[in-house]
Parts: structure tokens; sequence; C-alpha cells
């Protein structure tokens, strides 16, 4: 079953896991909250047909879990110990807001967003911007698959061994083709009427169905059971 | 005014970019008749794009400048128009696909313009069907931006121009990066568009698909209008006339247009390379081949991930050809013979490129070994062996300097062996610029000399001449020979017949990943 989200209930949901992922859990509700918020990401990329990534973060998010549990003790000691319980407690901690961030991103067509920016009286100059930033992904991660093949060709991916070298190497002609990319794609944006002073229309037509309230509410509990903990728990 | 119906004036126009010295004009003064089509031709930074950027308002209000004179389009005065008024007036079709979309998808870039002037939901509906099934891209609907080819991308960008009914068209060197068949649609477009009585004006340097529409054409240099002819006369001129003029031939010799469109037809001059199609023909293939020829042998590729190097082998060794249906590129062997030019032609989407990834080495679940003066290369060896000259040349210049670029890829840096590089590629001069600052010819010698620096045997070129005027491209084409000369073998990907009549010794045509001829 395909579920099509509101994209303002995927913003939503994104900010609430956002502040959620800023809060510690403590005790086994709150661990339980955050699996559940986790999952309910997971499970719409999988009902998006998203399988791959679902199955990537499903993976990447169990092994840290499974390593923070049940493998790794505090009394463990030496450098890989320490950076395994870093590594593996940053990706329990961010790992949700990531995903759903991702689930956001990757399933909303710019029209949708431009149009749930409307529909939230977003000042276009803002909606805009936000546009083009989920417009400019793709391109990114294009330029730089060809980046990376030239690098390949000429036998510098890790830049003679020096760290520095390889960011520099990746940087430079991605910032040019971006620079260059963003100065045509806005020429070509204006010329179609964009920015101008005339309100934008949106052939999209958005509305909040059951599921959308239905997760708007359980985001907003599972919010607020942190928030209860932590001031009034 | 001397004509009622004129659409478009300049008067006495002058104009030069902020920090720059290229693409001024100087004092034109020109007029656009309703329903005209006309071409504007002349080699790059002649002023072509300059007078297109005039008319849909980007100069003055978006690329900054001195301008003097008037441009009046559809009774607006340019200069106190903003850019959201023309945007219903005049529509542009810009050279590169992939930076003039907004949208991801392509029903939402479609209907972008339509939303962004404010029309009603439902006239942008009928807008969009209208455009659809008037261009016939039903099958190019709902679909990724990022997954299609430079034509298909072209078509979605006519298609979104049409959805905001301009009365006036301008297209900017559109077919740059079009394949044959990409072009042939494109005609298609412009040819509607004149049908329904819009004003044309389309700057070109591949002039064949044009000339048949045009009515009239403008001849540009240094940023004044030098020439004008009427259609019929400009299709008239003979060859030497306009190779004279330094513009890309008029007509195209016949055995090239059969190489690129009929798929059974081949090159008759009799240069196209040896093929061996059979593993089992490895004996023909001695008689065939001389001992300095380059050998390519089991180049077998599949996107598809569940087919491992060892499976692509043997389902080329046991099967033979025909059991490879699912593989995009199946070329069991191939003999190149080495210090020559050999283009490699066919549609997009073909194989082509993946043919050339495979031969740097850049796909590593190709089983394909390179054989050169006897040695056998494969899978990272071939990395060494060849370099591939991008089609976009910013993706592969690293560093500050060009001398920097051509030291980085030495194992040992070697300033002596780094001059004669550069001496030989013409680029001394400009051995301590910074890359970026280069001309696109000159970033493509600078990545040629790093590659010679590297010790590259074989270069590989993708595209190298799209958007390029006639001489840039009798450079490239004089400069792949020279290369060719002085030992290195040159595989060139190209859609432009004339590039195949200036440099190439031998061509490959490709064809469903193999090696059709």
């Amino acid at each position: 079953m395909r579920m099509k989200l509101d994209p303002r209930t995927k913003l939503y949901m994104v900010l609430m896991v956002s502040m959620v992922v800023l809060m510690p859990a403590a005790t086994s509700l709150l661990w339980g909250v955050r699996l559940l918020i986790t999952l309910f990401p997971i499970i719409l990329l999988i009902s998006e047909k998203r399988y791959k990534s679902a199955v990537r973060f499903l993976i990447f998010y169990g092994i840290a879990l499974v390593l923070t549990f049940f493998v790794l003790k505090k009394e463990m000691q030496g450098i890989l110990a320490a950076v395994l319980i870093g590594y593996c407690g940053i990706v329990v901690q961010f790992a949700p807001a990531i995903i759903t961030a991702w689930y956001c991103v990757r399933t909303t067509k710019i029209d949708e967003f431009m149009s749930a920016m409307q529909k939230m009286h977003m000042p276009d100059g803002i909606a805009i911007s936000l546009a083009v930033v989920m417009r400019f992904f793709p391109t990114i991660k294009e330029e730089y698959g060809s980046i990376q093949d030239a690098m390949k060709m000429r036998g510098i991916s890790f830049g003679g061994g020096n760290a520095l070298k390889m960011v520099e190497y990746r940087m430079i002609p991605l910032l040019f083709s971006c620079v260059n990319i963003g100065d045509e794609l806005s020429a070509a944006a204006i010329t179609r009427g964009l920015g101008g002073n005339v309100k934008r229309t949106s052939v999209v037509e958005l509305k909040l169905r059951l599921w959308d309230i239905l997760l708007m509410v359980l985001f907003t509990a599972a919010l607020g059971v942190f928030v209860y903990n932590k001031y009034f728990g | 005014m001397c004509n009622q119906q004129a659409i478009i004036e300049i008067n006495h126009v002058s104009f030069k970019y902020k920090g720059s010295a290229e693409g001024l004009l100087c004092d034109v003064s020109l007029s656009f008749k309703k329903g005209e089509t006309v071409l504007l031709c002349g080699a790059s930074g002649c002023g072509k794009t300059t007078i297109l950027r005039l008319i849909n308002g980007l100069i003055p209000h978006y690329y900054s400048g001195d301008l003097e004179g008037n441009v009046t389009v559809a009774e607006h005065n340019i200069r106190e128009t903003e850019l959201y008024e023309l945007a219903g007036i005049v529509g542009t079709v810009f050279q590169n696909p992939r930076s003039q979309f907004f949208s991801v998808d392509t029903d939402g870039e479609i209907v972008f313009g339509p939303e962004n002037i404010g029309l009603a939901p439902k006239d942008i509906s009928e807008r969009k069907d209208m455009v659809v099934s008037e261009m016939k891209i039903e099958t190019l609907l709902n679909r990724s931006l990022f997954e299609l080819s430079g034509g298909e991308k072209q078509k979605i960008a006519c298609a979104s121009v049409s959805a905001l009914l301009p009365e006036i068209i301008l297209l900017d060197e559109p077919s740059s990066n079009l394949d044959w068949n990409a072009i042939s649609d494109l005609r298609d477009s412009v040819r509607r568009w004149k049908e329904e009585g819009k004003t044309i004006i389309i700057s070109e340097h591949r002039l064949w698909y044009v000339k048949d529409l045009i009515d009239r054409v403008l001849y540009l240099s240094d940023g004044a209008v030098e020439k004008e002819w009427s259609g019929e006369e400009f299709q008239n001129l003979s060859e030497a006339e306009v190779a004279e003029l330094k513009l890309r031939p008029v007509t195209i010799e016949e055995k090239y247009i059969s190489a690129f469109t009929d798929e059974k037809g081949k090159i008759t001059s009799g240069k196209s390379a040896k093929i061996s199609g059979q593993p089992s023909d490895v004996k023909q293939r001695n008689s065939l081949s001389s001992e300095n020829d380059i050998i390519l042998s089991e180049f077998c590729f599949s996107y598809d991930k569940r087919h491992s190097g060892r499976h692509l082998r043997k389902c080329m060794r046991e099967g033979g050809i025909g059991e490879c249906d699912g593989l995009q590129l199946c070329i069991p062997e191939l003999a190149l013979s080495s210090g020559k030019v050999i283009g490699v032609i066919g549609r997009n989407g073909t194989g082509k490129s993946t043919f050339l990834r495979c031969v740097c080495g850049l796909e590593k679940r190709c089983p394909g070994k390179i054989t050169i003066d006897g040695k056998t290369y494969s899978g990272k060896d071939c990395l060494k062996l060849t370099y591939m000259v991008m089609q976009d040349v910013n993706h592969q210049l690293f560093t500050d300097s060009v001398k920097a670029e051509v030291m980085l890829s030495m194992e040992k840096e070697d300033e002596k062996r780094c001059d004669e590089i550069l001496d030989r590629l013409g680029l001394l001069p400009f051995k301590e610029k910074h890359p970026m600052a280069l001309s696109g010819g000159q970033k493509q010698r600078v990545a040629i000399a790093s590659a010679i620096a590297a010790g590259a045997k074989i270069l590989l070129f993708d595209e190298p001449t799209s958007g390029l005027d006639y001489a840039h491209m009798k450079q490239v084409g004089d400069m792949l020979q020279n290369l060719a000369k002085t030992g290195s073998t040159i595989l060139v990907s190209t859609h432009d017949p004339e590039l195949l009549a200036l440099c190439c010794d031998e061509v490959i045509h490709i064809k469903n990943g193999r090696v059709t001829g």
C-alpha cells in the first residue's frame, strides 16, 4: 500500500523528531518511544517502495543499537572501543532524525513542497530557497560521481595520503560546477517568471487525511512523553 | 517605424559585460518581424547569446554591464519591464539541459512557469494536457528529471516553455548536447512553433538541422551583424563560402547521415574498424590484426549488479553473443590500430559511454582486458593505461595552476618534462595560471597534458566538440591528430559528423552495446 502523506505532515514529523533526539532517553519507556518514531519513517519508506534505503537504515540503526546495548560495556578500554562507543552513541541518538529527514526529502516533489509552503503562508523567498536546496541534492550527487571518476583516473582518490588534499580535490571542482549550475538555473527560472510579485499558484492540491492527523498526533505525543519525563517526571 | 509588424526592435545597442571583454555588442540595430524564424550564427563569443539575453531581459536585469540604446519587445521597453512580466511573452530554451530545470520531476517542470505567473490550477492542468499531447511526451510524464537522457530533458524544456504560450521563443544553442535523434525531435518542436506563428530566434553552431526552417540568417562577428541572408540564399551558399565564414557545414554528407541514423548502413569509405565478432574467429583476427594493434577483449558489462565479473565472462565464452541479451555492453574482441584517431558513434543510450567507461577501468565489474605491445592489462591497470577527457572538463581539474595540474599526474615531479608536454600542447604561456581561468579549449588541453604526464597510452574523449564553433572544432580535430602522430591512440565518442570528417581514421559504430560496423 502506498501511503502518501501531506508534505506538511512530513515537515512536522521532522520537527518533532529533531526535538526528541535532543533529549536523553533514560528509561525503557523512552527507549521504546524512540524506537517507535524511528520505525515509522522506515515503514513509510517501504510503503513508498524505497526498499533499498529502508533496509540500509534498518541495518545501520539495528547494528548500532545491538552494539550499544549488548556488546559495548562502559568499562571497555582501547581506541577501537572508544571510537565504537562514540560512533554508536551518535548513531543511536541522531539516526531517527536523519531517517525522517531523508524520508521527507526523497519522497516530496518540489511542487508539492512549494504548495505546502504556500498553504502555511511562508514567504515566497523562504519557500524558493528551500526548494532550491532540495533541487540541488541530486545535482550534487551527480557532479560528485563524475568528480570521483575523474580522480580515479588520475589515481589521486587518496590525495597522495594527504587527508586535506583529499577533501580539496573533491571540493574545488564540486564548488565550481555547483556555482555554474546554480547561475544557469536561476537565469532559466527567472525567465519563466519566478520571483514576480504575482501570487504563485499550484496545481498540487493538498489535503490533510486521517493518516496525516494520526501521525501528527502520534509524533506530538512522543515529544510530549519526553518533555514530561524531563521536566516533570 | 519602418515595419508595422516588427515585434522586436533593437535600436543602436552597445553592451559590455561587467568585468569581461567577451560577448560585447557594438551599435547593433535589428528588428524581427512577427512570425519570423531567424538564425543567429557566428563564432563563439561573437555576441549571439548576448542578443538573446537582451530580448529575454536577462540583460540588464540579471547580467549587469554597460548598456546603451533601446530594446523593445512586443511594445515593452526592456529596461523598464520586470523579468516576470516578460515570462509570458518570451520563452527561452537554453543550451545545457541539466541546468535549466527547476523541479526534479517532469510534471512539476511543465507547470512551473504557469504557476509562477499565477494562473488558476484548472487552467494550468488544461495547458499541461495540451502541451503534452501536442509534443507527444505522455511517456515522459511522472518521471524524475535526473533519469532522463539529454534529448528527453530538452523535450521537457521545450514543453515547459510552450506551456507559457509565449509569442517569442528563443533557443540558445539548443542542440549542443543532443544526439541525432534528439535533434530531429527538437527540429519538430521548432517546426510546430513556426506553424503556430511564433517568432523564433535560434542561436546555433550546428546548421544542418535548421537550414530548411529559417526565413533569415544573421551572421555576427565581434559584436556586430556582418552579413545577412534570406533562408534560401543561405541554403545555396557553397561549401567554400561557408568554410570561409568559419561556420560548420550547412549540409552533411550522405554517408555520415546514414551512419548516424540508418542502423544497417555502414560508412562506405572502407575505413571502418576491424572487428572479429566471435571468439572462434581468433585465427581470422590474427590475419586481420597487425602487431601494433591494441586488442580489447572480453569487454562486457551489465548495470545489473547480479552479473558478477566471472558470470559475465562465462556468459560471453560459452553462450556466445546471443546469450548475453541482458548485457549493456558485449564486445568479445576488438582490434584498434594504435596511433590512430578512432571515432565511436551510435545513438544516445546505446552503450557508447559505457564502453568508454569500461575501457578506462572505471567499471570494476567489467572483466575486459587490453593487450598492447604484447602486454595484457586488466582492471586497475587499465586506469593507468588510459585517460578519459570528460565532456565537462571542469570535473577533472583539481589544482590551482596548470603546472601543478601536470605535476600531480607524474610519479616523480619532473619540471623539464612538464614544460615539454605543455609546450607540445601550446600551454607554456599559461603555466602559472589557474586552470579555471582558462577557456574551454585550453582546459581540455590541460586535461590532456595531465593524461600524457601520467603516461596514458590510450586517450578517450567523450563528446569533445559539443557546443563548439567550427574554428574550435577544427582545433580539436587537429589536436587529436597530432596526439595520434605522437603515438597515443585516440578513441573519441561524438555526435558531430563534422568531427568524423575532420579527423577520424576509423569509425566504430556501437548499437545496443555491440560493435556493428
